[in-house]
């Protein structure tokens, strides 16, 4: 006999938000599936369950038409599956690769790292999310991109208006406006760059998705790089800061890998795995099915929560402490399946090698400037929101 | 069936039966071969599939994409002449009795 879907009425929106890690875990505890009414979802935590769903796009689909994320910024290849999503996946790839990061990006990233650095070293003091993971995040996605002149700024705030607007679930106009005129602002840029790309082959995303067979028509490339836009700035910067933070409240662990530099990777995929940037994302059910022995009916969206089992107790032990020689053990903050994140070996390479490195190596004695406040907020995007700092200069 | 050996990192042999059409890495799924964790599901994009195979046979597993090419690189085990991605493979009678070794990170 399958149960039924339980159901978390007790827990408001702004619980969420402050903190999700306690509502996961009682969720997580609760059953396979559980309908949190604060955030209108069904949701997912447990690991292994993720993982088997992950497994079965057929069941568990991304197709969704009628999401609001298409709505925003028009059909895209994350609200796609089977050969339509792989099209437009290998239309980006050649852009993403490890080798081609190593090869193309490494150098500009680097570059982009120093200068923003080089601005405020002298001050021995900064907020690193405005000063340093922002701006940094920003330039090194616009380069991969193909973009050469749009500004950190715009590209931040097109990304976080898109966020904004692809989780409009009230309607909210101004919410919905902001959305349209970053959209406007994203295809008015691609429009000045595209002519530059066709004559130029080169290794941007914009020059792949020209050069990819069949060419991607104007409008898969404007809703795609939409989605590397709202998917690849604040997960990025917000990964800079997490990895920064958890090094800088655990002094012995810098120590470590700034000894041992093989150390920045493990470093990096525990940062992400302790605060996941990305909490939640959905599939849409095709057909009646259990999880775990939970029904859930056809039709039916369930939300998963790779936040929660990158802090599943089953697989990691004391999940909510930052610890970079825990078991090596896969994480889900990349998300798992055709969908795993197309940026992955891009922020790899930018945090963990080139970025945070830097960081510390040319922010001495770097620490936090108000180590008992600090502030981290999101549950589908989760970060650092504030981050001051000092040095010695 | 092609019989398919895996070779463990541990040193094991895991004999299994292989269906025709499947991929190594979904043969090495269904059978719980360790070391196998393939994060993307055959996508070609985690590197987390990757495993050795006898050189002698990879001609008659066909020609290596661009994509897997670049990937192999930056599998966590090093790369060495046999390597592939399993979710890149198709079980063939070509692979019958092969031994596929799961490389040590
Ligand atoms: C630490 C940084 C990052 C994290 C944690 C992250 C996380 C994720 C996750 C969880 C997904 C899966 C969403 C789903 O299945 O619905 C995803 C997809 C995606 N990400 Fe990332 N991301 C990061 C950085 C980036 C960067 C830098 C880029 C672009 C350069 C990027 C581009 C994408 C794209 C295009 C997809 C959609 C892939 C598809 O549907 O096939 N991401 N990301
Ligand atoms: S399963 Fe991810 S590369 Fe093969």
């Amino acid at each position: 006999m399958s149960e039924a879907v339980k159901v978390v009425d007790d827990v408001a929106f702004e619980d969420l938000l402050a903190n999700p890690y306690p509502v996961f875990k009682r969720v997580r505890d609760l059953g396979p599936v559980v309908k949190v009414e604060a955030a209108n979802i069904m949701m997912v935590t447990r690991f292994d369950d993720i993982i088997a769903i992950e497994r079965d796009p057929e069941t568990f689909s991304s197709i969704n038409p009628q999401s609001l994320l298409n709505t925003v910024i028009g059909p895209n290849l994350m609200r796609k599956d089977g050969d339509d999503h792989a099209r437009e996946r290998a239309a980006m790839d050649p852009s993403l690769r490890p080798g081609v990061v190593k090869r193309c990006w490494a150098d500009p990233m680097r570059a982009i790292c120093d200068d923003v650095i080089s601005q405020i070293e002298h001050r021995g003091e900064a907020e690193l999310f405005d000063e340093l993971a922002a701006p940094i995040a920003a330039r090194a996605l616009a380069d991969i991109l193909g973009f050469d002149d749009v500004d950190w700024r715009t590209m931040a705030l097109w990304s976080q208006s898109l966020i904004d607007g692809s989780g409009n679930y009230s309607h909210n106009p101004e919410i919905a406006r902001k959305a349209r005129e970053a959209a406007n602002g994203v295809e008015s840029a691609v429009d000045r760059m595209l002519p530059h790309h066709r004559d130029n082959p080169n290794p941007s995303m914009l020059s792949s998705m020209l050069q990819a067979d069949p060419p991607q028509t104007v409008e898969q490339i404007y809703a795609n790089i939409k989605v590397a836009i709202g998917g690849g700035l604040n997960e990025t910067r917000d990964s800079i800061l997490t990895l920064i933070l958890g090094l800088l409240q655990n002094p012995d662990q810098l120590a470590r890998v700034r000894a041992e530099p093989s150390l920045w990777g493990p470093a990096f995929e525990e940062a992400v795995r302790w605060i996941s940037p990305i909490g939640m994302y959905p599939r849409r059910l095709t057909r009646d099915m259990e999880i775990s022995g939970t029904l859930v009916r056809k039709g039916e969206q369930v939300g998963l929560c790779v936040g929660a089992a990158n802090h599943d107790d089953r697989r990691f032990s004391d999940p909510e402490k930052f610890d970079i020689f825990r078991e090596e053990k896969s994480h889900l903050a990349f998300g798992a399946g055709s969908h795993f994140c197309a940026g992955t070996w891009v922020s790899r390479a930018l945090v963990s090698q080139i970025a945070v490195p830097t960081v510390f190596e040319r922010l001495r004695n770097l620490r936090l400037k108000n180590p008992d406040h600090i502030r981290i907020r999101g549950w589908v995007f989760r970060g650092p929101t504030h981050m001051p700092v000092v040095w010695d200069a | 069936m092609p019989k398919i050996r895996f070779l463990l990192t541990d040193g094991a042999e895991l004999a299994v039966e292989a269906q025709s059409g499947r991929t190594l890495m979904e043969t090495a799924l269904e059978n719980s071969v360790p070391g196998i964790i393939a994060e993307c599901n055959g996508s070609a994009a985690c590197a987390t599939c990757h495993v050795v195979l006898p050189e002698n046979i990879m001609s008659a597993l066909g020609p290596i994409s661009e994509h897997e090419n670049d990937m192999l690189d930056f599998a966590e085990a090093p790369r060495e002449p046999g390597s592939r991605l399993s979710c890149q493979i198709k079980v063939s009678d070509a692979l019958d009795n092969v031994s596929v070794r799961i490389p040590a990170a």
